[in-house]
C-alpha cells in the first residue's frame, strides 16, 4: 500500500502555515470563492425558505381542499399551463347551480363557493379603491382556515349569510389602514353606498407569492358580491373532503359532474397537493438555474487560485528543490500544494458558508430563506474540487521541478 | 598533497563509486560533454574534495555523485548496487536515507524554527514521528545550537544558519555528507568554524565528506584532492 510521506497532518500544517504567511493575498485569492459559495447557499436558501413558507401556506389550507377552478391551470406534464390560459381563465364562470349540483354530486363534502368583486370603501378616516371583497359561504371560515382569532370577532352565521347580512371580516392589513388608531371591530364601513359593520378581523397571513395578499382581503356573504357586481357568477369552488382519504374519489365525482356541464379545458380540479408539486418543481427549477449562475463565479475563483498557486510555485521553487534534494519525491511536492490549493478554496468554501449563512438569516427577517445542510456540503464540497482542479496544475507543475535547476532559482 | 596529520580514520570499504561516467548535454546541434568518463571511488570514512575551475565539470560530478542527477552512460554505484538507471522516486529515496546536503546558500526554510528545518529530512523517511523531536535537539546539540531549537533562520548568523543546515544533513545517519561551497556565503570566522565542523565529524565520528570547492584552500582540508578539468579527472590524489 502506498504510505504517504510526509502524513496528511504535517502537509496541512505546512500549507497552513505558508497560507497564513500572506493573509492578505490568501483573502483577496479567496475572494471569488467566497462570493460564489455565498451567493449559492443565498439562493438555495431563498428557494428552500420559499418551498417550506408555501408548504406551510397549504398545509394551513389543509391536505383535504380540492379546488374547482375557471380555465385549464395544468399542462399535461404537472407543470401549470401557460398556453392561453389567461383568456380561459377569464371566460369561464361558475354559478349557484354548479354548486347546487356539487353538493348534490359530492355526498359528505362541504362546497364553498367562492366570487370576487372589486369596489371602493370608506371608513370614517379614509377611502380605499379597488378593494377585493371576497364573497362565500358561512362555511369558508373554517374551510379556509380564515377564521378570526379570540378577541377578534367571528365568522358570519348561516342566517347572516342566508339573509345577505351587511357584515364583513376583515384581513389584518386593511383594518390597519382604514382605522389606524383603534380596533376595527364593531366600527362601520361603507362599501359600494351600503353601511356594512365590521364583525372580525383576521390575524396578519401574509401575501402568498405572486398569490392574493389576504391581509388585503374583505369578506363578506356571498349575496352581497352578487349584489356588487351586478350578476351571480362564481370565480371559484372549494371542496372540503372529510379525509384525506376521500381526496381522490371526490375529485373524480367533481370532475365527472363538471364535464357534463363545461369543457373539459373550461375548468380545473384539482387538491392542494397537486398545486404545491407544480409550485415546488418551479422553485426548484428556479433555484437550481440562479445557483447554477451564481456558480459560475465558483469557476472565476477557481481560476485565481490556480494563478495564485502559480505565482507560489515560482516562488518557492528554491525550497521545492531543497525538498527534493533532501528526499521528498515527486508526489509528495504534488500533494503538498495540492493541499495548500484545497486549502486556499475551502478557506474560502467556509468564510463564504458563514457569511451565506448570515446573509440568510438577514434576508429571513423579511423573507423566507433557510439554508440547507445539503447545500452547506454542497458548496463546500464544490470549493474544495475546485481547489484540486485548479491547483493541480500548479502543484503539478511544482512536482516536475528538477532539483538542480530549482536549487539554482534565483 | 599529504593526509591531514590529525586523521584517525583509516578509510574503510568504497561507499561510492562511478565508473567511466559520461554526462552529455545537448543544445541545438551542439553536444557538449560536461563529464568526460570519469572513474573515482569515495570510501568510507574519507574526507574528500573535488575542485577544479568553473565549468569544469565540477558542478555536474557533484549532481552525479548527490543522485541528483543520472550519468549518460557509464556507472554510479553505492555501496555495490547500481544506481545510475533509476527513477526519480527511487532517487529521492536514497538521497534521503545515504546523503546529507550542505549548500552555499544554507537553503532553510524561512520563518520556519532551526528544529523543524532539521527535522525536514525526517518528514520524508519511514523514522517515526515520536523520534522526530529528540533526533533534532540531538543534531542541533551536535552543532552547538541547543539553545536556538526555536529560532526561524532571520534570527541566526549566517555561521548559526550553516550550522543548522549541517544538523539537517546529518539528521538521517547518511553514508555521505556532499557540501557545496559551504563557506562561499560566510565571513572567514565562520567559514572556519564551519570547516572545524566538518573536520570534527570525519574525525571523531568517522562520517565521510565531500566536500566541493573552487578554493583551493579549502580543497587542501581535505585527506584527498579530486581536480576535475574539462570534464576529466586530472589528479586524484590518495
Amino acid at each position: 500500500m502506498f504510505k504517504l510521506k510526509p502524513p496528511l497532518s504535517v502537509l496541512i500544517k505546512s500549507s497552513i502555515r505558508s497560507i497564513l504567511k500572506n493573509k492578505g493575498r490568501t483573502i483577496l485569492t479567496s475572494l471569488g470563492i467566497i462570493i460564489g459559495v455565498t451567493s449559492v447557499i443565498l439562493l438555495t436558501s431563498i428557494g428552500n425558505g420559499l418551498k417550506i413558507y408555501i408548504s406551510q401556506q397549504f398545509e394551513s389550507l389543509g391536505a383535504n381542499t380540492i379546488f374547482v377552478a375557471p380555465g385549464k391551470l395544468f399542462n399535461d406534464k404537472g407543470g401549470f399551463n401557460n398556453q392561453g390560459g389567461a383568456n380561459r381563465f377569464i371566460s369561464t364562470s361558475f354559478s349557484l347551480t354548479d354548486v347546487t349540483d356539487l353538493k348534490r354530486g359530492a355526498r359528505g363534502t362541504t362546497v364553498v363557493p367562492v366570487s370576487v368583486a372589486t369596489v371602493e370603501i370608506k371608513s370614517n378616516k379614509t377611502t380605499k379603491s379597488d378593494v377585493s371583497i371576497v364573497g362565500s359561504n358561512y362555511q369558508y371560515g373554517v374551510s379556509a382556515n380564515y377564521l378570526p382569532s379570540a378577541g377578534n370577532g367571528r365568522w358570519f352565521s348561516k342566517e347572516e349569510e342566508d339573509k345577505k347580512a351587511d357584515v364583513v371580516i376583515l384581513g389584518s392589513a386593511i383594518a390597519t389602514d382604514l382605522f389606524p388608531n383603534s380596533s376595527a371591530l364593531g366600527k362601520r364601513i361603507i362599501v359600494k353606498s351600503k353601511n356594512m359593520k365590521v364583525i372580525g378581523v383576521l390575524d396578519k397571513k401574509g401575501a402568498s407569492f405572486g398569490g392574493p395578499d389576504v391581509d388585503q382581503y374583505i369578506f363578506t356573504p356571498i349575496g352581497n358580491v352578487f349584489e356588487f357586481n351586478g350578476n351571480q357568477k362564481i370565480n371559484q369552488m372549494l371542496i372540503k373532503t372529510s379525509s384525506k382519504d376521500q381526496v381522490a374519489e371526490t375529485k373524480a365525482t367533481v370532475n365527472k359532474i363538471m364535464l357534463k356541464k363545461f369543457d373539459k379545458d373550461a375548468f380545473t380540479v384539482f387538491d392542494s397537493s397537486q398545486l404545491l408539486s407544480s409550485i415546488n418543481s418551479i422553485i426548484g427549477t428556479l433555484t437550481i438555474g440562479l445557483a447554477g449562475i451564481a456558480a459560475i463565479s465558483l469557476v472565476v475563483g477557481g481560476i485565481g487560485i490556480m494563478n495564485i498557486m502559480l505565482v507560489t510555485v515560482s516562488e518557492r521553487t528554491k525550497e521545492v528543490g531543497l525538498r527534493k534534494a533532501i528526499g521528498a519525491y515527486p508526489r509528495a511536492i504534488l500533494i503538498q500544494f495540492l493541499i495548500e490549493a484545497m486549502i486556499l478554496s475551502s478557506i474560502g468554501g467556509f468564510i463564504g458558508i458563514a457569511l451565506g449563512w448570515l446573509g440568510s438569516l438577514a434576508i429571513n427577517k423579511f423573507f423566507p430563506a433557510q439554508v440547507t445542510f445539503s447545500s452547506v456540503l454542497v458548496a463546500f464540497g464544490v470549493s474544495a474540487i475546485v481547489g484540486i482542479i485548479f491547483g493541480v496544475a500548479p502543484a503539478s507543475k511544482a512536482s516536475k521541478l528538477s532539483p538542480i535547476e530549482a536549487l539554482r532559482y534565483e | 598533497m599529504t593526509k591531514s596529520p590529525s586523521s584517525k580514520n583509516k578509510p574503510g570499504k568504497v561507499v561510492l563509486e562511478l565508473r567511466n561516467v559520461v554526462k552529455t548535454y545537448t543544445s541545438g546541434n551542439t553536444t557538449f560533454n560536461a563529464l568526460d568518463g570519469v572513474s573515482l571511488q569515495i570510501r568510507e570514512g574519507e574526507f574528500v574534495s573535488i575542485t577544479g575551475p568553473s565549468g569544469s565539470g565540477k558542478s555536474t560530478l557533484m549532481h552525479i555523485i548527490g543522485l541528483l542527477d543520472n550519468p549518460t552512460s557509464g556507472e554510479v554505484l553505492l555501496q555495490d548496487r547500481n544506481i545510475s538507471r533509476l527513477k526519480e522516486t527511487q532517487m529521492a529515496q536514497i538521497r534521503n536515507v545515504t546523503l546529507g546536503f550542505v549548500f552555499q546558500q544554507f537553503n532553510l526554510l524561512a520563518k520556519t524554527s532551526a528544529l523543524e528545518n532539521v527535522q525536514l529530512p525526517l518528514i520524508y523517511s519511514d523514522i517515526a514521528r515520536a523520534k522526530h523531536d529528540s533526533l533534532g535537539i540531538e543534531m542541533l546539540t551536535k552543532v552547538g545550537l541547543e539553545s536556538k531549537l526555536k529560532n526561524t533562520p532571520a534570527q541566526l548568523s549566517g555561521g548559526q544558519q550553516q550550522r543548522v543546515a549541517i544538523a539537517r544533513a546529518l539528521i538521517n545517519d547518511p553514508k555521505i555528507i556532499l557540501a557545496d561551497e559551504p563557506t562561499g556565503n560566510l565571513d572567514s570566522k565562520s567559514g572556519k568554524d564551519v570547516m572545524e565542523l566538518f573536520h570534527h565529524l570525519n574525525e571523531v565520528e568517522g562520517r565521510t565528506i565531500v566536500l566541493v570547492t573552487h578554493d583551493m584552500d579549502l580543497a587542501r582540508q581535505a585527506n584527498r584532492i579530486i581536480i576535475i578539468k574539462d570534464g576529466k579527472v586530472t589528479t586524484q590524489n590518495v
